[in-house]
C-alpha cells in the first residue's frame, strides 16, 4: 500500500476484498448499502473532493443544517452518520430502506435520543450558528473516489460538497445520478490514473517545499502532512514537524553535526564506566523489554537494532529522571528508528525496511547518525507528553478521564451501557494512551497515523521543555491552554452556506438541502496568522495529547453497534484486542478525520480539560 | 457456576501474562509484549463438592503490568479480589522481594480475611537438569518457608513448558470453594437444585457487579 495515499478510495477497498462496496460506491447511485456508504464516507470525509464529481451530481454526503440548537443536532447528525456508516457489511433492504432508515432517526431521534445535554459546563458550543455542520448521511454514490486528486492545496481533512438531492424524504433514492455512461473498467482506470496524477502532484508538492534554499514553511508542511506523508519524504519530513530539524534549511547540515555530536559524546559519557554508574533496574528494564517490543516484525529481532534502541532509550531515562524508563516508550521510540532507517536503504528497497537487518547495510558512523536523529526526535515526542510517564501519570489519567467525559457527550449509549457493564474506561483507555494507540494497529498504520500526529505536535518546546525538567507531581501542563480550533473556512461563498442553514432549520423542509458545487472544507485555523517558517506558538504543547484523546473517541464509537451488545467481559475482552488488523491507511485516515470533527465541534470542552 | 476475581501480581518480565496464557488458552509465546495497565481474562474450572458433585467455577483475571511506574494502578485490580497469585522468576533473585513487597502490599490493603494469596515461583524449566541448576536464584525451600510463615499457598511452575499451571488454578479453586462454602450452602438450599451450583459468589466480581454469570 502506497503510504503517501492520502485517502480510502472504493476500488482501493475493492482490491483489497471489499469488492461490495467498491463496485457499490462507483456504479450505482444509492443502493442502500451499508458497505458502500461506509466506504463512500470513509472517502469522502478523508480526503478532499473533485470538482466534477459534484458537477455530475453525485452527491455522497446530504448536508443537513442546524436547527434550533446546532450543538445538539450536529452531535446527532454525527453520531448518525457514524452509526449507519459503521454497520458492517449488514445488507439493507434497497434505497429506500437504507436511506429512510437515516433520514427517519435523524429527523426524530437527532435532538431525543441522543443528545441530553444537560451537563452545561460542557456543551458543544459551534462557534458561527451559520455554520453548516456537515453530515454523513446515505454516503450515496461514486464521485468519491476521486478524492485523491484534490490533494495539494488542501491538508487538513475535507468536508465533502454539501451537496444534496433534496429527494429523501419523498422516497427516491438520496442522490440523483446523472446516467453513467462509462463502464466501471473504464472508470476504474480513470481513478487510477486519477489517483497516480494525485500521488505525482503530491511528492512534488512535498519536494517544492522541501527544496527551499532559505527557510521552509513548515506551517505549510504540517498542513500537508497532516493528510500523509510520501515516504520517500518522511524521514526528512518527520523531523521538521517535531521540531528537530529548523526551519532553515542553510542550518541544517551544521545542525545536524552538531546533534549528532552531542548524542555521541552522551554515549560516550554514559557507557563509560569511570563516569557514570550504571543504573541497573533501569537497563535491566530496557533490556527485557526490547525482545518482546513489536515482536511480530523481524527487525526488532536483530540485536544491532536492540543494541540501538538499548542505548537511544537508556539515555533518554537517565536525563530524564523525573520520568525514568516506563514501558511504553520502548513502542513510542520505533516508528522513529525504523523511518529514519529507510534513509540508508535505496528507495526501491524501502518496504524492505521492517526485514533487513541494518548491520548488513549500515557503517558504524551511520548508525550512531541514525541513533542520534531518533534520540532526539523521541525526546521532542516525549517532551509533549511528559505527564504520561512521571510519577502516577497523571497526563494519562487526565487523557482517559477526557476521553469518559467526551464519549459521555457523543454518545451517551454508549456510555450509559458501559457504566451499566461497570466497565471503566481506565480498564481499555490506560494502554491506549500510554501507548498511544500503537498497540492497537500494525506499524504501517501508526506509521502513517504519526504523520498526522507530529503534524499536530507544537514546535513550542520552551513549554515541553519545562515540563521535562520539573519535578514529578507538578501540574505540569496548566500553563498551556487548547489549541485553537475552528470549523471554519467553507470556501463556499458564506452566503450560500446561510441560505441552506435557513431552508434546513425550517421544521417542515429539514430534508430539502439545495446543492450547491463549491468545493467545501474544513480548514484547520490555528492561532496565530503565523509566519511561515516558524509554527512556535501556533499550537499548544497539550494539542497532540488533546487530539490523541478525540482520536480515542473516535475509535471506540466507531465499535459502538457492537459494544452496546456486549456485557463487561465481551467489551473488554474486544476492547484489548480490537479487529484492526486488516486495517489500512484509509481506515486510519477516516478515524483521523473523525476526530478532527469531534476536535472541532467540542473544542469548548477542551477548555474545561487540563 | 460459582465465579472469582483473581489479581496476578509480580515484577516485570516474572511470567504473569505467560501463565495466564497458559492456563486459559494453554499455549506460550517466547515473546510477548509487556503488559501496559492490565489485562483481563476469564476461564472456567471444575471443583469437587463435598458430595462429589462438580462445581464449575469460573475465574475472571486480572493480569497487571509488572513495573514499578504501574504500582498505582494495582489497587484497583486487586481491591475485590478473591485471589492473588504473586508471581517470581526463579532465575531473578530480585523478582522474589518484588514479590514479598506485593504480600506485604495485600495483607495490609486488602481487609478481606478470607483473600487467597498463592505464591509462584516461575521459569522453572530453565533450571532443570543438572547442567541448569546454576541458574536458578532463589532456591525453593527458601521461598516455600517464606510462604509457610506467611499462610501464603506456594508452587513452582513453568509457563513454557505448563508445568503445574493449572494445579495452583485448581488448588485456589478449590480453596476458594472450601472458605465459600459454608456461605454457599446457606443459599444453596433456597436454590431448586439439578446437581449444578448456581450461584454468586457473596463477594463482588471483577466488575462489581451482581448480576448472573452465565
Ligand atoms: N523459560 C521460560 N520463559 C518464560 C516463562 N514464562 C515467561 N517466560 C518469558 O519471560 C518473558 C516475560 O514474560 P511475560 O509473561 O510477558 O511477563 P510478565 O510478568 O507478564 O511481564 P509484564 O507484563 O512486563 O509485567 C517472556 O519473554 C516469556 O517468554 C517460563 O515459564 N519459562
Ligand atoms: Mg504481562
Amino acid at each position: 500500500m502506497k503510504s503517501w495515499k492520502i485517502s480510502g478510495s472504493p476500488h482501493k477497498g475493492q482490491a483489497a476484498g471489499g469488492a461490495t462496496g467498491g463496485i457499490a460506491a462507483r456504479s450505482s447511485s444509492a443502493d442502500g448499502n451499508f458497505d458502500a456508504m461506509s466506504k463512500q464516507q470513509a472517502a469522502a470525509i478523508s480526503g478532499p473532493r473533485k470538482q466534477h464529481s459534484a458537477l455530475q451530481g453525485y452527491s455522497p454526503l446530504r448536508y443537513m443544517p442546524p436547527s434550533r440548537s446546532a450543538s445538539n443536532d450536529s452531535n446527532a447528525l454525527l453520531k448518525q452518520s457514524r452509526r449507519s456508516s459503521h454497520s458492517n457489511n449488514r445488507p439493507t433492504g434497497g434505497a429506500n430502506a437504507g436511506h429512510s432508515a437515516s433520514t427517519t432517526s435523524f429527523t426524530t431521534d437527532g435532538s431525543g435520543k441522543y443528545f441530553q445535554d444537560l451537563d452545561e459546563d460542557w456543551s458543544a458550543v459551534i462557534d458561527d450558528y451559520n455554520m453548516p455542520i456537515p453530515v454523513y448521511l446515505n454516503g450515496g454514490s461514486a464521485g468519491t473516489a476521486d478524492s485523491l486528486s484534490r490533494a495539494s492545496t488542501h491538508s487538513y481533512p475535507q468536508l465533502p460538497n454539501l451537496t444534496g438531492t433534496g429527494s429523501g424524504s419523498r422516497g427516491t433514492p438520496g442522490p440523483a445520478v446523472v446516467p453513467e455512461t462509462r463502464t466501471p473498467t473504464e472508470i476504474a482506470q480513470e481513478r487510477d490514473v486519477q489517483e497516480l496524477n494525485s500521488m505525482m502532484a503530491r511528492i512534488t508538492k512535498f519536494n517544492a517545499l522541501l527544496s527551499s534554499k532559505h527557510i521552509l514553511n513548515v506551517k505549510e508542511l504540517r498542513q500537508l502532512s497532516w493528510n500523509g506523508i510520501p515516504k520517500p519524504n518522511r524521514p526528512k519530513v518527520w523531523k521538521l514537524l517535531i521540531g528537530y530539524l529548523p526551519a532553515n534549511t542553510k542550518r541544517h547540515e551544521s545542525f545536524l553535526q552538531r546533534k549528532r555530536k552531542e548524542y555521541r559524546d552522551g554515549i560516550t559519557h554514559t557507557f563509560d564506566e569511570q563516569n557514570h554508574q550504571r543504573d541497573i533496574p533501569t537497563w535491566h528494564q530496557i533490556e527485557i523489554d526490547l525482545p518482546r517490543t513489536n515482536p511480530s516484525i523481524p527487525l526488532y529481532q536483530f540485536k544491532s537494532v536492540q543494541h540501538s534502541l538499548q542505548k537511544i532509550l537508556y539515555l533518554w531515562a537517565i536525563r530524564h529522571p523525573a520520568s525514568g524508563y516506563v514501558q511504553g516508550i520502548n513502542d513510542l521510540v520505533t516508528p522513529f528508528y525504523q523511518i529514519f532507517l529507510t534513509e540508508y536503504l535505496p528507495a526501491s528497497q524501502i518496504d524492505e525496511v521492517a526485514n533487513r537487518d541494518p548491520a548488513m547495510y549500515m557503517s558504524e558512523e551511520q548508525t550512531v547518525q541514525l541513533e542520534a536523529d531518533t534520540f532526539w526526535c523521541l525526546t521532542k515526542l516525549l517532551e509533549q507528553i511528559t505527564d504520561n510517564y512521571i510519577h502516577g501519570q497523571p497526563g494519562i489519567l487526565k487523557q482517559v478521564k477526557n476521553l469518559s467525559q467526551l464519549v459521555k457527550r457523543i454518545d451517551a449509549d454508549l456510555y450509559d451501557h458501559f457504566t451499566n457493564e461497570h466497565v471503566e474506561f481506565i480498564q481499555f483507555a490506560f494502554r491506549w494512551m500510554n501507548c498511544l494507540l500503537m498497540r492497537e494497529f500494525e506499524m504501517d498504520v501508526v506509521i502513517r497515523m504519526w504523520d498526522t500526529y507530529l503534524a499536530e505536535t507544537s514546535q513550542d518546546s520552551s513549554v515541553g521543555g519545562a515540563t521535562t525538567g520539573a519535578s514529578a507531581g507538578a501540574d505540569l501542563s496548566a500553563p498551556t491552554t487548547p489549541a485553537q480550533r475552528t470549523v471554519s473556512t467553507f470556501q463556499t461563498p458564506p452566503s450560500k452556506i446561510r441560505t441552506e442553514a435557513t431552508v434546513g432549520a425550517s421544521p417542515s423542509s429539514p430534508l430539502s438541502v439545495r446543492s450547491f458545487s463549491a468545493t467545501t472544507a474544513v480548514t484547520k485555523t490555528t492561532a496565530s496568522g503565523a509566519g511561515s517558517d516558524d509554527a512556535s506558538g501556533t499550537r499548544q504543547s497539550s494539542s497532540l495529547n488533546e487530539f490523541h484523546v478525540f482520536v480515542c473517541a473516535a475509535f471506540l464509537i466507531k465499535w459502538s453497534d457492537q459494544l452496546c451488545g456486549m456485557d463487561f467481559q465481551e467489551i473488554i475482552t474486544f476492547l484489548q484486542n480490537p479487529p484492526t488488523k486488516d486495517w489500512r491507511e484509509s481506515d486510519i485516515e477516516m478515524l483521523l478525520s473523525e476526530a478532527y470533527i469531534w476536535q472541532s465541534l467540542y473544542k469548548d470542552a477542551t477548555s474545561h480539560w487540563l | 457456576m460459582l465465579q472469582f476475581k483473581l489479581v496476578l501480581l509480580g515484577d516485570s518480565s516474572v511470567g504473569k501474562s505467560s501463565i495466564v496464557h497458559r492456563f486459559v488458552k494453554d499455549t506460550f509465546d517466547e515473546l510477548r509484549e509487556s503488559t501496559i495497565g492490565a489485562a483481563f481474562l476469564s476461564q472456567t474450572i471444575k471443583v469437587e463438592s463435598e458430595d462429589q458433585q462438580e462445581v464449575v467455577i469460573k475465574f475472571e483475571i486480572w493480569d497487571t503490568a509488572g513495573q514499578e511506574r504501574y504500582k498505582s494502578l494495582a489497587p484497583m485490580y486487586y481491591r475485590n479480589a478473591n485471589a492473588a497469585l504473586v508471581v517470581y522468576d526463579v532465575t531473578q533473585e530480585d523478582s522474589l522481594n518484588k514479590a514479598k513487597a506485593w504480600v506485604e502490599e495485600l495483607k495490609n490493603k486488602v481487609g478481606d480475611e478470607d483473600l487467597v494469596i498463592f505464591l509462584v515461583g516461575n521459569k522453572v524449566d530453565l533450571c532443570e537438569g543438572s547442567d541448569n541448576e546454576d541458574k536458578r536464584a532463589v532456591a525453593a525451600t527458601l521461598a516455600k518457608q517464606y510462604a509457610e510463615d506467611q499462610g501464603l499457598m506456594f508452587d513452582e511452575v513453568s509457563a513454557k513448558t505448563g508445568h503445574g499451571v493449572k494445579e495452583v488454578f485448581q488448588a485456589i479453586g478449590q480453596r476458594l470453594y472450601d472458605t465459600k462454602k459454608e456461605e454457599l450452602a446457606t443459599r444453596q438450599r433456597g436454590n431448586g437444585n439439578d446437581g449444578q451450583v448456581d450461584i454468586n459468589v457473596p463477594r463482588p466480581s471483577t466488575n462489581d457487579t451482581t448480576g448472573c454469570c452465565s
